[in-house]
């Protein structure tokens, strides 16, 4: 099934620089609808009231992580099955062990290039 | 009277000797964490790591954007199509390299902690408080970017992910 490119995408950092990187390499790819979050409970907030068909999410921000609100979706009946990839500069094995404990779909290490994050993307959703 | 005087003299020194004591010991509580050798050898040099690796990341972003900008300035744009793709190639060269303002804030973030602390320290030695100071937060998955040499490739991450070790 072809990935619908007007699907609703999350972008979730602290640093506004990363959310303008993320939205344009995602815009490039042809993705449209992208909306933005700057923490967990932010995001969280934010998945309640659309529905989204991906959330990017960077691990370090405060007052809730990356990681928390990837347990926090995943811990929800109606956001469980949610995309979520995780891109982040945390790259200690711990890291990437619990973010797939956790259930995590792709996890893309800080800095990227748009090539990896298109691969990463197609893995998680499929060609486009 | 001059014996009175004498011993007034004794104990007034002695007092001196004894709240100059008070306040050594009260320092020490406020240098101890920073001469421990723990956060000499560890916090302290891997802030001063993290502020140099910053330094050269911003170096290497300016460089990659830079060298983007000089190879927009030499396209030709009498050749419409394919002037479009190298436009497009330099503008995404650029994207990426602002990358670097998230890692550097981060490390400079971890250099401002570590100096937070150094500076705590001696303020309370300053003021002359008597409380010692509060244990920082314990950060548990949340190292930040890593530092030369010791980041997981992203190929490491994938296998990781797929169920292979590292």
């Amino acid at each position: 099934m072809a990935v619908d490119m007007k699907m609703p995408i999350l972008i979730v950092d602290d640093y506004k620089t990363m959310l303008r990187i993320v939205r344009n390499l995602l815009q490039k790819l042809g993705f449209s609808e992208i909306d933005e979050a700057t923490d967990g409970t932010d995001a969280l907030a934010k998945l309640k009231c659309r529905q989204y068909g991906l959330v990017i999410s960077d691990w370090n921000m405060q007052p809730m992580t990356g990681y928390e609100l990837l347990q926090k979706v995943r811990a929800d009946e109606s956001l469980k099955s949610l995309p979520f990839v995780m891109v982040t500069a945390e790259s200690k094995v711990e890291n990437v062990v619990a973010a797939r404990q956790a259930g995590v779909n792709n996890y893309i290490i800080k800095p990227f290039s748009a090539e990896v994050l298109k691969a990463k993307l197609k893995t998680v959703l499929g060609d486009f | 009277m001059a014996e009175a005087g004498k011993l007034d003299l004794v104990e007034r020194l002695t007092n001196e000797c004894i709240d100059l004591c008070r306040t050594l010991l009260r320092g020490r509580k406020h240098i101890d964490p920073l001469l421990d050798p723990a956060f000499r050898t560890q916090k302290l040099k891997r802030a001063l790591d993290e502020q140099k690796t910053a330094i050269a990341e911003m170096e290497m972003a300016v460089d990659k954007i830079m060298s983007a900008v000089e190879r927009l300035a030499e396209i030709d744009f009498s050749s419409a199509p394919s002037a479009a793709d190298r436009v497009a190639a330099c503008s995404e060269e650029i994207i990426e390299a602002c990358c670097f303002q998230d890692i550097t804030g981060q490390r400079l973030t971890h250099v401002m902690t570590t100096l937070g602390e150094v500076r705590q320290g001696l303020d309370a030695l300053a003021d002359g408080r008597d409380e010692a100071a509060p244990e920082p937060a314990v950060s548990g998955l949340l190292n930040g970017p890593a530092l030369p040499g010791n980041a997981m490739e992203q190929d490491a991450v994938d296998k990781l992910l797929a169920g292979g070790s590292k």
